[in-house]
């Protein structure tokens, strides 16, 4: 899969950064006070007992969810601003959600053509020709007529990513991808994402797969309460977790 | 019991014929003056037509308004935009949905076209087609409804905005839906249009109405009025039906 980020040995400006992020939903506190700064092509996993905010923190990436408080700069500009045009920065943003979200009254090409075609002005050929491409690294041309319901979970979510990619976007966010999988499903989804990982694509992943944030993951943020306790290279994350909550949170899921 | 019946039929053979056969001549005689005599008739079929005319305009117009005002709602339910419009769309819905069509359709005659001579079938294409109108908003609305949310965001998410997200994602799936309902709101209105009458549009049941007043008999103008009815009703039924399982079939 080819992104546009290549390998860039300079490091330069983060390509999202989070200032003081806040949201509440009504009177609860969902999200309180985050800073973050996320570069071009990190692997940021974002793990957390259930309720702690991953999803919400990575839906206030794309303003799916309305920030309350706080900056959110994208390729240097605010997103959170209401005069900047979220709809063309969301197209330099993919995103997967857990429910797969395909477009259930239209073919598998159409799915991943529609949007290329309709909001980056691609003809039907260019657009068909990135998507054949695509589908073919996830073992999927065969399928391009079907319709997403003649698939199984996990070949739904694979061309889910397929259909973020066409988009040739910039940072790939993803929300528990593989959490509405049967396990044998889950492998080739994980598959498909370490492939987009080793092609320097920068991504932001919910998850509560703990082996794919090790061995995949450039960091990996535990996120509990609201905010980040603890951030480190997976390595280190893993295996001396300093964080108390941490620790008893890992000692459940490993 | 039935014996005595039978035994009864036997003894008054004669009789039974003579009085089958005044039966069978009076309601050929009864169909004879009512449909036949002076093309009677034809009032049935024109009064057909104009009911079939306004039907059909008044559902066109309805899915027009419907549409309009769905938009508007949903479009407020998911942005808060726009208020005022939406405020007006809410009082339209209040005001159709609770007064009775035969009321709107005296107010738009007699009232707001009172001093204007105006085509008796364009007034009832018009307050059928807005009384339509409202049902058909909340029909389109729910439709919208039974759309799970992650499609809006998965739209979204790509970077289609929100017209784009429900013309290309949302609308063809909610409209899919509603096909159904839609057609059954056309075989109501059928049926409600009935009600013209009162401002002497000349549809069916005026057709039937004035043979019963030409021919000072009720029973056989009416009974074809209402055969009429059932037999059209029967069969926009029938397909909708069929529609209905070729949708189905097709679900993906």
């Amino acid at each position: 899969m080819t992104t546009e980020n290549g390998h860039d040995a300079l490091p330069e400006k983060p390509l999202i950064q989070v200032k003081d992020l806040c949201k509440t939903f009504d009177s609860n506190e969902v999200l309180k006070h985050i800073t973050v700064d996320i570069h071009k092509g990190d692997v940021v996993c974002v793990i957390g007992p259930s309720g702690s905010g991953k999803s919400t923190f990575l839906r206030c990436l794309n303003r799916l969810e309305e920030p309350t408080e706080g900056q959110i700069l994208f390729e240097g500009v605010d997103i959170c601003d209401k005069k900047t045009d979220i709809d063309r920065h969301r197209q330099k943003m993919g995103m997967v959600f857990q429910q797969f979200n395909l477009f259930p009254h239209m073919t598998i090409m159409k799915n991943l053509t529609i949007a290329p075609m309709k909001l980056q002005g691609k003809s039907q050929k260019e657009a068909e020709e990135t998507a054949n491409e695509l589908l073919e690294k996830v073992g999927l041309k065969d399928r391009a007529g079907d319709y997403p319901s003649r698939l199984s979970g996990g070949q739904q979510q694979r061309i889910a990513i397929v259909r973020a990619l066409c988009m040739k976007p910039d940072v790939m966010l993803f929300d528990e991808p593989t959490s509405a999988l049967d396990p044998e499903m889950i492998g080739e989804v994980l598959d498909v994402m370490r492939d987009l990982a080793e092609q320097k694509m920068t991504m932001v992943v919910v998850t509560h797969e703990m082996g794919f944030a090790r061995e995949v993951g450039t960091r990996v943020m535990f996120l509990d309460g609201g905010d980040f306790l603890e951030e480190n290279e997976p390595k280190e994350f893993f295996e001396h977790p300093k964080n108390e909550r941490l620790k008893s949170f890992l000692s459940k899921v490993l | 019991m039935w014996e005595k019946i039978v035994t009864f039929f036997v003894q008054n053979w004669e009789k039974a014929g003579v009085f089958l056969e005044q039966a069978r001549k009076n309601f050929v005689d009864s169909f004879y003056l009512n449909f036949v005599e002076d093309a009677r008739w034809t009032y049935l079929l024109n009064g057909l037509i104009v009911t079939l005319k306004v039907t059909f305009f008044a559902v066109i117009l309805g899915f027009v308004i419907g549409f309009i005002i769905a938009m508007i709602r949903s479009s407020h339910e998911n942005t808060g935009k726009p208020k005022i419009l939406n405020a007006i769309a809410g009082l339209y819905l209040t005001v159709i949905r609770g007064t009775p069509v035969l009321v709107q359709l005296m107010i738009i005659y007699f009232v707001v076209f009172a001093s204007v001579r105006i085509d008796k079938t364009f007034v009832a294409i018009l307050a059928f087609g807005i009384n339509s109108g409202a049902y058909q908003a909340e029909i389109f609305r729910s439709g919208i409804q039974s759309i799970p949310r992650g499609q809006f965001e998965a739209g979204r998410s790509l970077g289609f905005n929100y017209s784009q997200t429900m013309i290309h994602i949302i609308m063809p799936q909610a409209f899919k839906n509603v096909i159904p309902t839609l057609c059954n709101e056309f075989i109501t209105l059928l049926k409600e249009t009935s009600v013209a009458s009162y401002i002497a549009l000349e549809d069916l049941t005026k057709g039937g109405d004035i043979i019963r007043s030409r021919t000072y008999s009720a029973f056989m103008p009416l009974m074809a009025v209402a055969l009429i009815y059932l037999l059209l009703v029967l069969i926009f039924s029938h397909f909708v039906k069929r529609l209905e399982r070729r949708l189905k079939r097709s679900d993906h």
